[in-house]
């Protein structure tokens, strides 16, 4: 501490008041009756994110040109940035504050251009070797099951890896058309994962069938179910066995990855989820006069909003409020079918409104081909009655997996019900981790309420009003000729705009504010880090003000 | 080089020859000219200064503050309201103790609004530690800008210029125009002994105790008792370059006067012409036009009028409750060692013109008595 200079003479001074030695002897912290704090809260993005990706963070790396530690940021929580970042439905966009402001940052896009990243450069991700004994049975290599044995095989468990097709990737590769998904992006993750540590893939096997799950339970520590939905529910119509109406998924399986099927006609596609967005396109695509018959209105839509739009947008038709009642044959071969006209009723256990037949109100369509898309149910076949399950879906732990089985865990749709990509992704690693945690005897952590930030915390004076920075695109009528990708994913630069255009809520992004407008010179910056030196600290909570992103919190002195 | 000019033009003019380097300020009527010719010489590169935009009269002093005490020179010009907002920053330039120069065109004070001249603006500025020069014409205007800095960065003090608003600022005259290269013979570049400086870093206007205080208060007041001889130096010096000098104070046939009338400002060129008058008419009058008020030159004023039998005090200005701002300082000159009658007239007030009409009048009843030294003898106020 510096001792206080007493002059004897007015000659001693300096003619102007400054310090001739040191001012630290006063110690104008003890004034203070508040004082700031450093406390970063969750970004509402964060919170938006099934997967819980920390996309504040590696949406910050990425405006500071950091790309591999942005990418790794990903990876933490979710191995296929390069899938999700092209079919995710985002829900982190609607959190996000920007939406609030002017638009949401892209952060789907980002997602793509850093996942892409990591697929460019395999260096980023060496194999890890096996170091556990403990071996790890994950049946279904759809993204539940391939982030399950992704984080387990990361920490060296030997992971074997069921799939009942010969290549890896589930829904993605025969649910998800490719010009939502290419096929090589799709395959390049797949080797990604599977590469990435030891991960012994065994392709055309079906747990349950093919092999018993009593069998992996007693040969394996530890067994993950990611078995995703596989049938198709009927239409639940007369004579629907007859031909002309296919399960829906059955044609995308055909069609999705752009190989030749049936083609032209008139197509009636059946039922309102992403399945029937998906299958009216292809339909589309395949040369075909294609309408959507829907029994609710298109607010009801459980679809991606955006895949709606495409559809609309590349010649898709839509019947609301309307339901198959009767086939109709003309030589025993499906000619039209008689839609019963719907109305919305009183709200079901979803919350949306029941849709009830409006008494005698009917009307024809003239149909080649109708597929369903009207929901998926789980193949249990030889999992049901080992594992327990309730209408067709296993039952589990939402955070865990953990079944009524000890060793065997679940996730992804096989438990939820059709879901999406990231929940399947979430509910993937949260298994692993729940794994781990058995095989070391470690206990469940603690679970802390997070607390998040709002538009109204913000300090808005420091930001401008800027458009999202929209991915690039093939033109529709290119689109819907064919199964090229649509989105062409950022140019150059458009990373760094986008990502400049988070306000980074609630986290510090180390733009100096509070180091600037300190009165007292009572914040010390240092690399990446500041701290508030209490001894001078007045508690006039300037920074806290002047932080644009309430990374600052303040607390009463002794309470 | 001789131009005509109007007064406004003069402080510009004499700010160009001094090379500042930083000019910050905020328009108001009657200063805007000043400004507006220095904008336009800065951006002609006519002179190398950083121009700096401010909100407000306030700000247009911080902005001085921060440049004088980063080693630049310094300049504003402001008038009445803007001085008056200036107020806080103007102590911080004394107390800083930084060599700023500000330009003040005298406007009375609102309500009621007034854009015409008195001194009440700058007078009532009077006890924050700014020298005051009030100016009389174009000629000295321009002059009193480079002896100003000179006057300042010697005492390390900031200095006010004052020229009445309209009868100075707008009036057009000749001026000799003085340029740098001639006034860089008399005023030598800025150079601080002390400034701020991120190679030798210090804490500025930072705190000082009861036992520090008083000192730096004290340096302040011994800075003004030497400025008294630093003006008339500087006074002497410029002369020596440009051949014209203008004193602490003027005396206009004052050797043999019996009554002497006291001005400042453009009335003193009016009294003149009355004087010459009442010498014609065999009254030995003179006058005294003070230049430099702060700090007062006690002594100076008190060699002149001791030795008349009457003096009388115009003052464009008045302090409620007292009586007219001029008329105390001389009366207080005289204290105790001259028996010398003073009385005191106020007139002019928000530009109420001061003809010779008027100052003979106040000559009149000062010499037949009617005016007396106990009461303010209010001139021209209809009752």
């Amino acid at each position: 501490m510096a001792k206080k200079i007493e002059f004897t003479s007015y000659k001693q001074m300096p003619i102007r008041p400054m310090t001739v030695g040191s001012m630290l002897w006063n110690l104008t912290g003890s004034w203070r009756n508040v004082r700031p704090l450093y406390d970063f809260k969750t970004s509402p993005c964060i919170l938006g994110c099934p997967a819980g990706e920390n996309i504040q963070r590696y949406i910050y790396l990425a405006t500071d040109g950091r790309y591999e530690e942005a990418w790794r940021t990903i990876m933490e929580t979710n191995p296929m940035p390069a899938v999700t970042g092209r079919v995710c439905f985002h829900p982190c966009m609607t959190k996000c504050t920007r939406a609030d402001y002017d638009e949401a940052v892209n952060i789907n896009a980002i997602e793509r251009s850093l996942g892409d990243m990591g697929l460019d450069n395999p260096a980023w991700l060496p194999p890890v070797a096996a170091s556990k004994k403990e071996r790890i049975a994950v049946a279904g290599g759809g993204p539940a099951g391939l982030t399950c044995a992704f984080y387990l095989a990361r920490r060296g468990y030997p992971v074997t890896l069921f799939e009942r097709d010969e290549a890896l990737g589930g829904v993605l590769r025969w649910g998800i058309p490719a010009y939502r998904l290419p096929n090589d992006v799709l395959d390049r993750v797949v080797a990604s994962i599977t590469g990435a540590g030891p991960i012994e893939v065994r392709g055309g096997v079906t747990v349950g069938s093919d092999v018993a799950l009593e069998e992996l339970e007693r040969e394996y520590d530890a067994v993950f179910l990611g078995l995703g939905l596989m049938r198709s529910r009927s239409l639940g119509v007369e004579g629907e066995e007859l031909g002309g109406v296919e399960p829906g998924l059955d044609f995308l399986r055909r069609s999705g990855g752009g190989a030749e099927a049936e083609r032209g006609g008139r197509v009636i596609v059946v039922g309102g989820g992403n399945t029937a967005m998906d299958v009216a396109r292809c339909a589309l695509r395949a040369g075909s006069e294609v309408t959507v018959v829907y029994r609710r209105t298109r607010g009801e839509m459980p679809a991606i909003a955006e895949e709606i739009e495409e559809a609309e947008r590349e010649g898709v038709r839509f019947h609301y409020l309307a339901a198959p009642a009767e086939l109709v044959r003309r030589q025993g071969k499906l000619a039209a079918v008689i839609l019963q006209k719907m109305q919305l009723g009183e709200p079901d256990e979803s919350g949306r409104r029941r849709p009830v037949p409006v008494e005698g109100e009917t009307f024809e369509l003239a149909v080649d081909r109708i597929y369903t898309a009207i929901g998926e149910q789980a193949d249990l076949d030889g999992i049901e009655g080992h594992v327990e399950a309730k209408w067709g879906l296993i039952r589990a732990n939402d955070g865990t997996g953990a079944t009524n089985r000890a060793k065997i865990f679940a996730g992804g749709d096989v438990v939820t019900g059709a879901a999406s990509v990231v929940e399947a992704v979430a509910a993937g690693r949260k298994a692993a981790e729940r794994i781990e945690r058995m095989l070391c005897g470690e206990p469940e952590p603690e679970a802390l309420e997070p607390v998040s930030v709002g538009i109204e915390e913000m300090n808005l004076e420091y930001f401008t009003h800027s458009k999202q920075t929209a991915v690039p695109r093939i033109p529709v009528a290119e689109a819907a000729r064919g199964y090229a990708e649509i989105k062409t994913g950022f140019a150059p630069g458009q990373l760094e705009t986008e990502a400049a255009r988070c306000f980074s809520c609630g986290v510090c992004n180390y733009c100096d504010n509070c180091w600037i407008f300190c009165p007292d010179v009572a914040i010390d910056r240092r690399e990446n880090e500041y701290e508030i030196n209490y001894d001078y600290c007045k508690g006039c909570l300037v920074c806290v003000q002047e932080c644009p992103r309430n990374a600052l919190s303040v607390r009463e002195e002794g309470k | 080089m001789k131009k005509v000019i109007m007064g406004n033009h003069a402080v510009s003019y004499g700010v160009r020859a001094s090379e500042a380097q930083v000019i910050s300020a905020y328009p108001i009527t009657p200063q805007t000219h000043v400004v507006e010719l220095l904008s336009e010489m800065c951006a002609s590169g006519e002179i190398d200064a950083r121009f700096i935009k401010v909100e407000s009269e306030h700000s247009a002093m911080a902005a001085c503050v921060g440049a004088s005490a980063a080693g630049a020179r310094a300049f504003t010009a402001t008038s009445s309201q803007g001085l008056l907002l200036m107020h806080e920053m103007l102590h911080w330039a004394v107390g800083a103790r930084l060599p700023i120069v500000l330009a003040n065109i005298n406007r009375a004070v609102g309500p009621p609004w007034s854009i015409w001249t008195d001194q009440n603006d700058s007078l009532s500025q009077r006890d924050v530690g700014w020298l005051q020069i009030y100016c009389e014409s174009n000629q000295e205007t321009q002059d009193t800008i480079p002896q100003a800095f000179k006057i300042a960065e010697q005492l390390q003090l900031p200095v006010m210029l004052v020229l009445d608003a309209f009868f100075l600022s707008h009036t057009y005259e000749i001026v000799d125009i003085i340029e740098k290269e001639q006034v860089r013979r008399f005023l030598p570049p800025y150079r601080p002994e002390i400034k701020i400086d991120v190679d030798d870093q210090h804490s500025f206007g930072n705190l000082a105790g009861p036992e520090h205080y008083m000192e730096l208060r004290y340096m302040i007041q011994e800075a003004m008792e030497k400025a008294i001889e630093v003006v008339e130096r500087v006074d002497r010096e410029f002369e020596q370059v440009f051949g014209r000098r203008y004193g602490l104070i003027d005396p206009y046939r004052c050797d043999d006067a019996e009554i002497i009338l006291v001005t400042s400002g453009t009335v003193a060129s009016t009294t003149r012409k009355v004087i010459d008058d009442l010498r014609d008419e065999g009254v030995k009058a003179g006058s005294l036009k003070i230049r430099v008020f702060r700090p007062f030159p006690f002594e100076q004023v008190f060699e002149v009028l001791s030795r008349a039998r009457k003096v009388a005090v115009i003052d464009r200005n008045i302090s409620f409750g007292a009586h007219g701002i001029f008329f105390q300082e001389v009366k207080s000159a005289l204290y105790g060692r001259s028996d010398v009658p003073v009385i005191g007239f106020i007139a002019g007030l928000g530009g109420r013109d001061i003809t010779p009409k008027v100052v003979r009048e106040m000559a009149d009843r000062a010499i037949e008595g009617t005016a007396t030294e106990r009461y303010i003898n209010w001139t021209g106020v209809k009752i």
